[in-house]
C-alpha cells in the first residue's frame, strides 16, 4: 500500500493539476473550506488569493544552446581581441581551463555590425536577429558556477547544479496551472538529433507532481507524443471499439466512484481520459504547419521543397530545424500552452550538432547561429505581429560561454566565467543592454556585481507576476525554490 | 474554469508560516527525546476486536475527535489489500476462493504468514527501500554511463528482507560490512547503499585534482552519501548544513562536516569480491604471489615440490607454443595511403610504416602489397611503439591508443577496370583487447565498435586474422589492406606492419612478447643458463596466472571503496583526506578540519567517535554503523517503524518520513510511534514480526469506504447521480461529520485507498496476463532497445521501439534496469521515482497524460492481447472469460450489469478490447 495519499483535498487538487478535477472538484473544494475553515498551514493559500504583482506576461519561450554557445563570436563584441588576434594570452591571473584553452587571443569568427535604433553590434552569424535588435534586452556578464556541460545545463535548467529538481519550466507550471487544459502546460521541443546532456532531468518535474514535467514533442514525426494514440501495433484497436470503450468506460467508472463517496481521485481519473482525448484532437492540430502560408514558413526558414540535406552541418537544415520549432512553439503558445523550452544542438557526441565547438567555431557555430537566428527573429517579429510579444517572454540561453584564446587551433575552450543571455517579449525593456563582461570578454567587468541565472529566474518569475520567494514547494524537510536562496530582480531590464 | 485554474494554481504560492519561528537553542524536540514504552492507553469497553495494541492507541484518538473506527472489510477486498501490499501483485482467483473459503479463525493469519514468507515480498520491499536510498543504474549527470554492476546491492536487499534480516544488522552491513563482517564476502554488495546515488562523472573523472571544479565535485559527491545516510536512517536533513547552521534544526556545520570525514576516504567504483571464502583466499594468495614475483623473480624460490610440477607444466607450456607458432614474413607493401591529405607515411628499415603529420578524427589506411607466398592463410597486424608518437603510441590519440574500427582485405583486380575481390576474414585473436574494444570488434561488421590497446600503452600489439578460404590467395598476387579507423578523436595507428604466414590453421595471436617467442624457438640444449632461467621465471608467471584465471571470476558491485582500479583522473587516496568545515559550503572557504564522528543533536551518544586509529578509513563507517543502531538513538527506530507504517497506510505516523525535524510534520500518533519504536528495538529489530503487527490490527483491516448506498450499475436501478458532489449529500451524517473533522483520514477512522504505484499497474498486468518471469535476481531487464551500449557519452534507448514480447518485458519491475537520465515513459505517467534524489514518499498523480499512457502505450495493449488469449483458453464461454480475466485484475466478479456491458462490448469489438477496458478501470487501478 504505498501509493501516496494526499494530505489533504487541497494538496489533492494541486496533483491534479489546476483546472483537471473540473467545476465538481471547486464545488468540493468550497465546501470543505466552509466546514474546516483555516486546515492545514502549511500552503494554505488564503494569504493569496490574488497574484504577488500585476502579471506583465504569460507565457514563456526558452532558446536553450545545448554544448555552450560563444557569446564572443555571436554577441558580445570585443574590438580588443580583434587587435590581439593571435598573440599569446595573458589574463593577469591562473586560469583554470577546462581542456587546453589557454592558446593566442582568438578574433571573432565573423564580422561585428550595428543594428536597429540601439546600434546592437551583432556578428554576421546572427545577421537576422538585427531585425528585432531593437526589442531585445542583452546581459553579457551571466556568471556559472563550472565548466562541466551537464552541472551548467542544470544549472541554467533547473537553477541547481545538481539533478533532482524542477525544471523552470515545471515551476511554472506549478505556479500559474494551465490556460488549456487540452493541452501539456510545459512542452520540450528537443533537438531531434538527441537530448542535451542530462537528458529529461533537465525539464523533469522532480519532486514537484508529474502534470509539471514537460512534455516532450517531436513535430513531424510518427508519435509526436509518446502514446498520444493506440500504438500501431496494437491492431485490434479500431476506430469504433475506441469510441465505445470511451463510453462504456466512463459509465463503469462513475458507477464505481459513485459507489466510494469521498475520494475525489476516482472521478478525476473519468474526467482525465476525457481530457486525454481532447488532447489527441487538439494536439495534432496545434502542431500542423500545412496551413501556415509560404511566406511565413519561408520566414522561420522552414524549406517544404527539400526533401533531403547534405551529409555535413549546413545552415539551411538547420534553419528548417529551429525554424519549425520555433513555429510550433507559435502555435502552441497561441493555444495556451504556457512554457515551452527549444533546444539546440544535442549532447557531446561526434560529429558535432552541438554548440561545444572545442575544435572549429566556424564549423559548427556558423550553420547552428544561422539557423537558430533565423527562427528566432522569425519568432520575435511573428509574435509581435499578431499581438502575443507584449505578455510573452523569451529566453536565449546557453550553459556557459567560450574562452577569448583559442585551444591551440580553431576552437575556444569552456568559459563559466562569463556569458551572454538574451531577453525579450512581455515586461522587458526593449533595445538594452546590461551588464558587461571585460575587455576579453573573459570575466564580468565588475566582478562584484555579476548576474546569475538565480536573477535570470528571479526577474521573468516577476514578470509573471510570482514573487520568486514564495513560490515554494517543501520537499524532505526544506522550502524549495526555482532561486535556491538567492536571486535579485533585475530592475535594468524591466519595462 | 480560468478562474478556477487560478484559484487552484494560487495554492502553489503559500509562504510557510511556521518557518518564521525561530531555531531552537536545545534538543528539546519531540524526535530527540529519549524513547520511553508508553502505557497502552485503557479503552474499556470498546476493546478491539484482536486485542492488538496498535488499535488500543488509534482508539483512544478516534475518540479524542469523536470519530469511530470502520468495520472490517470482507474477505475479498483483505486479500486483494493485502497481497498487493506485502507482494506488490493481485492475489489469484484461486488464492481468493480458498481464502474466502477458509472457515478456520486463523485464517487471516495463516494468510499474512504465506505472504511474508514468500519471496516476492523481498522484491517489493526492496522497491520500497531503494526508493529512499535513490538507487539507480547509471552515474546521471552529462555522462549518465550505464552500471552494469548495481544490482548486486539491489539483490542484497531484496535478500535481506526476505531473510528478515535485524534491523541493526542490516544497517551495519550498508554502511560497513567490510569492516563489521570481515569474514564474509558475501556481504560486500550491501555497500552499494552510499554509492547509490549520481556520479559526476565528467567532473571527477575528467578533471584534475586540486582544481576548483574537481574539489567542488568531491564535496558535493560527499554531501550526497551524508545526506542519503542521515535522511535514510535517522530522518534528518542534515544538509541544510553544509552551507550554513542549519535554521530549523540543531545542527551544527560541524555535526555535518563530522559526517563528511566519516566518508572522506571512500570513492564510488566496481568493487571485487569472492562470496567463497576459499576462492577468495586462493585469489589473494596468488596476486600476492605473482605482484611479488613481477617485482622479484627470486623473491619466493619454489619448493621442490612445486620445482617439479612447474617443469612438467613447462615442457607442456613450450610444446604447445611450438605447435602454435607460426613464421610470419612481412609483406611487400607498395603504397600506404590515407582518406586525410595531412597524414603521410614513412617506410622504416623494420618493414614498419610510420604516420605523420596531423592526424584526422577518423581515418582509413589503405595498404598496397604483393604476396610472396605461396599461399596465406592468416594476416598478423603488428602495432609499434615509437618515441615520435603521443605517449609513444602505437596509437597516434593523445593517450597512445587507438581503434581499429574494421579491417577489409580484398584482391587487386589484374587490371583497372576488374573491382577488387573481397576476402572474407575470421578467428580474429590478439595478445591484449582493451576492456569493452577487443579484437573481433574489428571483424562484426560494425563502423561504430573496435579493437583498442589502452592502457597497454607504449607498447607493441599484434592481432591475427584467419583467412576464411587460404587458397584464395596465391603467390604474385596483391592485396589491398583497409584499416577503418573510425571511433574520432584521433584514435589512429601511428606506425604498423603487416605479415602473412602460410602455417595451416588454427593460426592465433601468441599472448607473449615477440622476442621471447624466439628464444624458445631454440631447444633446451642450445639454451643459456641465464636464458633458461628467463623462460622459467616467465613460465612461472604464466603458470600462476592461469591458476588465477582458472578461478571462478570475481564477482563485482557498485559500491563505496578505499582502494578501487583508478579511473583517469578518479583516483582512491591512501587514507581519509583532512575535511574542513567550508564557510558558507564554499571550497574557497575551509575553516577548522573535524575528525569523524555524527550529531551533537542526539544528546544519549557522545557524537566524537574515540577511534584507536582515526585515520582507519573503515572504523569510521562502523563506528557510523554503531552510533546509529545503539538503542539510545531515538531517531533511527522511530526513523524506520514510521516508513513501515507509511508503506503500510500510504501515510506515516510522522507524514514527513525523511524529516523529523521542524520543517517536518508532528506525529498525529506519537504515543504509538515510540510504542512501536521500542517494540520493534527491544524485540529484536524483525521487520516481518512488525508488519505482522500492523496488519493484523482492526486498524489496517477496517474498510476503506462508508457505503451509503449501491451503486446503480450494481442494483440496476435509475442512473447515478450527476456528480459525486451530489452524491455528497446521500450520505449519512457520520460520514459527513468524519470527513469534515479528517477529510485527509490522519486519525485512520477507515483504511486508505491507494492507486497502484507503478512497478504494481505493471506487474499486476503481467500477472493478470499470464506473462509475469518470477525468475529473481541478476543483471537487470533492459526494457528498452539499446543500440549502442558502448557509447562513452549519454547513450539513447528507445522505450517505444521494445519488443513487448521480448523475454525481459516479463519481469518484475524491481528487476528492470533503471536509467537516471532515461525514463520509462509508462512507468513515469505513473510516477515512478526520480533516482536523482531519495523518495520517502511516491507521488500518486491523475493526469491526461497518464490516461493517454494507461490507454494507448504498447506494452499494455501487448498485454490486453495477451490477458484475452489467456482467459480464452483457460474458460469456456464469453461470460466466463470475461468474469475470469475481471477477477484477474479486480479480484472480484463483475456485477451484472457490468457483466452485460463488457460482453456486449467483447462482442462487437473483440475480448481483447474489452481487456483494455477493464485495464483502464478505476476498480483495477486503485485498492480498497
Amino acid at each position: 500500500m504505498s501509493a501516496r495519499l494526499p494530505r489533504s483535498r487541497r494538496e489533492f487538487l494541486w496533483q491534479s493539476g489546476g483546472g483537471l478535477g473540473g467545476l465538481a472538484l471547486a464545488s468540493l473544494l468550497a465546501s470543505e473550506q466552509s466546514a474546516a475553515g483555516g486546515v492545514t498551514a502549511p500552503n494554505s493559500h488564503s494569504a493569496f488569493r490574488t497574484p504577488h504583482f500585476p502579471a506583465r506576461a504569460k507565457r514563456v519561450v526558452q532558446l536553450f544552446m545545448a554544448g555552450a554557445a560563444s557569446h564572443l563570436d555571436l554577441f558580445d563584441f570585443k574590438p580588443e581581441l580583434v587587435k590581439r588576434d593571435g598573440q599569446p594570452s595573458d589574463f593577469g591571473e591562473h586560469v583554470e581551463a577546462f581542456q587546453d584553452g589557454l592558446g593566442p587571443w582568438k578574433k571573432p569568427v565573423w564580422e561585428f555590425r550595428p543594428y536597429g535604433q540601439s546600434g546592437k553590434m551583432l556578428s554576421d552569424a546572427v545577421a537576422d536577429l538585427g531585425h528585432v535588435a531593437d526589442e531585445l534586452a542583452f546581459i553579457h556578464n551571466v556568471v556559472g558556477k563550472t565548466g562541466v556541460h551537464s552541472q551548467a545545463t542544470l544549472l541554467q535548467a533547473t537553477g541547481f547544479n545538481l539533478p533532482g529538481f524542477p525544471g523552470m519550466g515545471s515551476w511554472v507550471s506549478y505556479g500559474l496551472g494551465t490556460e488549456n487544459e487540452n493541452l501539456p502546460t510545459f512542452v520540450v521541443l528537443p533537438d531531434h538529433r538527441g537530448l542535451a546532456s542530462n537528458g529529461v532531468k533537465n525539464w523533469d518535474a522532480a519532486f514537484l507532481p508529474q502534470q509539471h514535467s514537460g512534455t516532450v514533442i517531436y513535430p513531424g514525426s510518427e508519435t509526436p507524443i509518446a502514446d498520444l494514440f493506440p500504438h500501431k501495433k496494437g491492431e485490434f484497436v479500431t476506430r469504433d471499439s475506441e469510441a465505445a470503450a470511451h463510453a462504456m468506460m466512463a459509465k463503469l467508472n462513475l458507477a464505481h466512484a459513485t459507489a466510494r463517496a469521498g475520494d475525489d481521485r476516482l472521478e478525476s481519473r473519468i474526467r482525465s481520459y476525457e481530457l486525454a482525448a481532447r488532447m489527441q484532437l487538439a494536439a495534432p492540430e496545434a502542431l500542423d504547419l500545412s496551413k501556415e502560408p509560404d511566406y511565413l514558413l519561408r520566414s522561420y526558414g522552414i524549406d517544404n521543397s527539400r526533401k533531403e540535406w547534405p551529409k555535413e552541418i549546413n545552415a539551411e537544415e538547420e534553419a528548417d530545424i529551429f525554424g519549425r520549432k520555433c513555429l510550433v512553439a507559435r502555435r502552441l503558445l497561441e493555444r495556451g500552452v504556457r512554457f515551452v523550452q527549444i533546444w539546440s544542438g544535442n549532447d557531446n557526441g561526434f560529429p558535432r550538432r552541438n554548440w561545444d565547438s572545442h575544435e572549429d567555431i566556424e564549423r559548427d557555430h556558423g550553420p547552428l547561429a544561422r539557423g537558430m537566428a533565423r527562427g528566432a527573429s522569425a519568432l520575435i517579429q511573428d509574435l509581435k505581429q499578431r499581438g502575443l510579444l507584449d505578455d510573452t517572454i523569451i529566453l536565449w540561453t546557453t550553459e556557459f560561454g567560450r574562452m577569448p584564446s583559442t585551444q591551440g587551433g580553431k576552437g575556444r575552450d569552456h568559459n563559466p566565467f562569463v556569458f551572454t543571455n538574451w531577453l525579450c517579449g512581455g515586461g522587458i525593456k526593449r533595445g538594452v543592454t546590461h551588464g558587461e563582461s571585460d575587455q576579453w570578454g573573459y570575466k564580468p567587468l565588475n566582478r562584484n556585481a555579476p548576474t546569475t541565472c538565480y536573477d535570470i529566474h528571479a526577474t521573468m518569475l516577476h514578470l509573471l507576476g510570482i514573487h520568486h520567494e514564495h513560490l515554494t514547494f517543501r520537499h524532505n524537510g526544506i522550502d524549495r525554490r526555482l532561486t535556491d536562496v538567492h536571486g535579485d530582480i533585475i530592475k535594468e531590464i524591466l519595462a | 474554469m480560468k478562474l478556477l485554474a487560478t484559484v487552484l494554481s494560487l495554492a502553489a504560492l503559500a509562504v510557510p508560516a511556521e518557518a518564521a519561528s525561530a531555531k531552537p537553542s536545545s534538543t528539546d524536540w519531540w524526535s530527540l527525546k529519549p524513547l520511553v514504552r508508553p502505557a497502552v492507553p485503557p479503552i474499556g469497553n470498546q476493546q478491539s476486536a484482536t486485542g492488538n495494541p496498535i488499535d488500543a492507541f488509534i482508539l483512544a484518538k478516534l475518540r479524542e475527535q469523536k470519530l469511530t473506527p470502520a468495520p472490517s472489510a470482507d474477505r475479498g477486498t483483505l486479500i486483494r489489500r493485502l497481497t498487493f501490499d506485502l507482494h506488490g501483485l493481485p492475489p489469484s482467483p484461486e488464492e481468493v476462493d480458498q481464502f474466502e473459503q477458509d472457515a478456520a479463525p486463523q485464517a487471516y493469519e495463516r494468510l499474512v504468514e504465506r505472504l511474508l514468507a514468500s519471496p516476492r515480498y523481498g522484491e517489493r520491499w526492496a522497491r520500497h527501500w531503494l526508493d529512499v536510498v535513490h538507487y539507480g543504474e547509471s552515474n546521471g549527470f552529462g555522462m549518465d554511463r550505464p552500471r552494469l554492476q548495481a544490482w548486486p546491492y539491489r539483490d542484497y536487499v531484496i535478500a535481506a528482507l526476505n531473510a528478515d534480516k535485524p534491523y541493526a544488522r542490516f544497517v551495519h552491513e550498508q554502511l560497513a560490512a567490510d569492516a563489521m563482517f570481515p569474514e564474509d564476502a558475501s556481504l560486500v554488495p550491501a555497500l552499494g547503499f552510499a554509492a547509490a546515488g549520481p556520479f559526476n562523472q565528467s567532473a571527477l573523472v575528467e578533471q584534475v585534482d586540486g582544481t576548483d571544479c574537481k574539489r567542488m565535485a568531491l564535496n558535493l559527491d560527499r554531501d550526497d552519501m551524508v545526506a542519503s545516510t542521515a535522511s535514510t536512517f535517522l530522518s534528518l536533513t542534515v544538509h541544510c548544513a553544509r552551507c550554513h547552521e542549519h535554521k530549523f534544526d540543531p545542527i551544527s556545520q560541524q555535526d555535518y562536516y563530522r559526517l563528511q570525514a566519516v566518508f572522506a576516504g571512500v570513492g564510488r567504483a566496481e568493487r571485487t569480491f569472492d562470496a567463497d571464502p576459499q576462492v577468495r583466499v586462493r585469489r589473494t594468495g596468488l596476486r600476492g604471489l605473482i605482484a611479488d614475483l613481477e617485482k622479484n623473480p627470486d623473491a619466493h624460490p619454489p619448493t621442490a615440490a612445486e620445482r617439479g610440477s612447474l617443469a612438467t607444466a613447462q615442457r607442456a607450456w613450450e610444446k604447445s607454443l611450438a605447435a602454435q607458432a607460426a613464421n610470419w614474413t612481412p609483406l611487400s607493401i607498395e603504397q600506404v595511403t590515407s582518406t586525410n591529405s595531412t597524414t603521410t607515411f614513412t617506410k622504416l628499415d623494420d618493414g614498419s610504416w610510420l604516420a605523420t603529420g596531423t592526424a584526422a578524427d577518423k581515418d582509413v589506411y589503405t595498404v598496397r602489397a604483393r604476396v610472396t607466398l605461396p599461399a596465406i592463410t592468416a594476416l598478423r597486424l603488428e602495432v609499434l611503439p615509437d618515441d615520435r608518437l603521443p605517449a609513444r603510441g602505437p596509437g597516434r590519440q593523445d593517450n597512445g591508443n587507438l581503434h581499429l574500427s574494421e579491417i577489409r582485405v580484398s584482391l587487386a583486380g589484374t587490371n583497372v577496370t576488374e573491382k577488387p575481390k573481397p576476402i572474407a576474414l575470421r578467428n580474429a585473436s590478439a595478445d591484449f583487447n582493451q576492456a569493452g574494444w577487443s579484437i573481433e570488434r574489428a571483424l562484426d561488421g560494425k563502423p561504430e565498435t573496435a579493437w583498442g590497446i589502452h592502457p597497454q600503452v607504449g607498447k607493441p600489439h599484434h592481432a591475427v586474422f584467419e583467412l576464411a578460404q587460404p587458397s584464395a590467395v596465391t603467390n604474385g598476387v596483391t592485396l589491398i589492406v583497409q584499416l577503418d579507423q573510425l571511433h574520432g578523436q584521433r584514435h589512429l595507428i601511428g606506425r604498423f606492419r603487416l605479415s602473412a604466414t602460410d602455417k595451416p590453421q588454427p593460426v592465433r595471436a601468441p599472448t607473449l612478447p615477440v622476442e621471447l617467442l624466439a628464444k624458445l624457438a631454440r631447444p633446451d640444449a642450445e639454451r643459456t643458463e641465464a636464458e633458461r632461467k628467463q623462460l622459467f621465471d616467465l613460465h612461472r608467471l604464466v603458470y600462476l596466472r592461469e591458476q588465477l584465471a582458472q578461478l571462478p571470476a570475481e564477482q563485482r558491485v557498485w559500491a563505496i571503496a578505499a582502494d578501487f582500479a583508478p579511473l583517469r583522473n578518479y583516483k582512491p587516496t591512501k587514507e581519509p583526506p583532512p575535511i574542513a568545515v567550508l564557510h558558507r559550503g564554499d571550497i574557497k572557504q575551509p575553516l577548522a578540519t573535524v575528525g569523524p564522528g555524527a550529531l551533537a543533536v542526539v544528546g544519549t551518544l557522545p557524537a566524537e567517535f574515540a577511534l584507536p586509529n582515526a585515520q582507519d578509513e573503515a572504523a569510521r563507517r562502523a563506528a557510523l554503523a554503531r552510533w546509529i543502531t545503539a538503542p539510545e538513538n531515538m531517531l533511527t527506530w522511530r526513523s524506520i517503524v514510521n516508513r513501515v507504517w507509511h508503506w503500510h497506510f500510504g501515510r506515516g505516523l510522522v507524514d514527513t518520513p525523511n524529516d523529523f525535524g521542524r520543517m517536518g510534520s508532528l506525529p498525529t500518533h506519537p504515543e504509538l510511534l515510540d510504542w512501536l519504536a521500542v517494540e520493534f528495538r527491544d524485540s529484536g529489530g524483525s521487520l516481518k514480526q512488525l508488519h505482522k503487527l500492523i496488519v493484523s490490527s482492526a486498524t489496517y483491516r477496517q474498510k476503506s469506504s462508508i457505503q451509503s448506498s449501491v451503486s446503480s450499475v450494481q442494483t440496476g436501478r435509475s442512473p447515478a447521480p450527476a456528480s459525486l458532489t451530489e452524491h455528497w449529500k446521500l450520505n449519512t451524517e457520520y460520514f459527513q461529520r468524519a470527513a469534515a473533522t479528517d477529510a485527509s483520514n490522519a486519525y485512520l477512522w477507515r483504511m486508505n485507498r491507494p492507486r497502484l504505484d507503478a512497478e504494481a499497474f505493471r506487474d499486476a498486468l503481467l500477472a493478470a496476463s499470464g506473462k509475469l518471469d518470477l525468475t529473481m535476481g541478476g543483471p537487470s531487464a533492459m526494457q528498452f532497445k539499446f543500440d549502442d551500449p558502448n557509447k562513452e557519452v549519454a547513450p539513447r534507448v528507445d522505450y517505444a521501439a521494445f519488443d513487448p514480447d521480448n523475454p525481459a518485458s516479463y519481469r518484475r519491475s524491481v528487476y528492470r534496469f533503471l536509467f537516471r537520465n532515461l525514463n520509462d515513459p509508462l512507468l513515469e505517467a505513473l510516477d515512478a521515482v526520480d533516482p536523482s534524489l531519495s523518495t520517502p514518499i511516491r507521488n500518486s498523480t491523475i493526469t491526461p497524460l497518464q490516461a493517454l499512457s494507461l490507454w494507448n502505450n504498447r506494452f499494455v495493449l501487448r498485454q490486453c492481447e495477451h490477458l484475452a488469449a489467456r482467459v480464452e483458453r483457460e474458460a469456456t464461454g464469453l461470460e466466463a472469460q470475461i468474469t475470469r480475466a475481471f477477477r484477474l485484475l479486480c479480484t472480484r466478479a463483475p456485477s451484472r450489469e457490468e457483466m452485460a456491458l463488457l460482453t456486449e462490448h467483447a462482442h462487437q469489438h473483440g475480448l481483447a478490447h474489452a481487456c483494455r477496458v477493464m485495464v483502464n478501470l478505476n476498480d483495477f487501478l486503485f485498492v480498497n
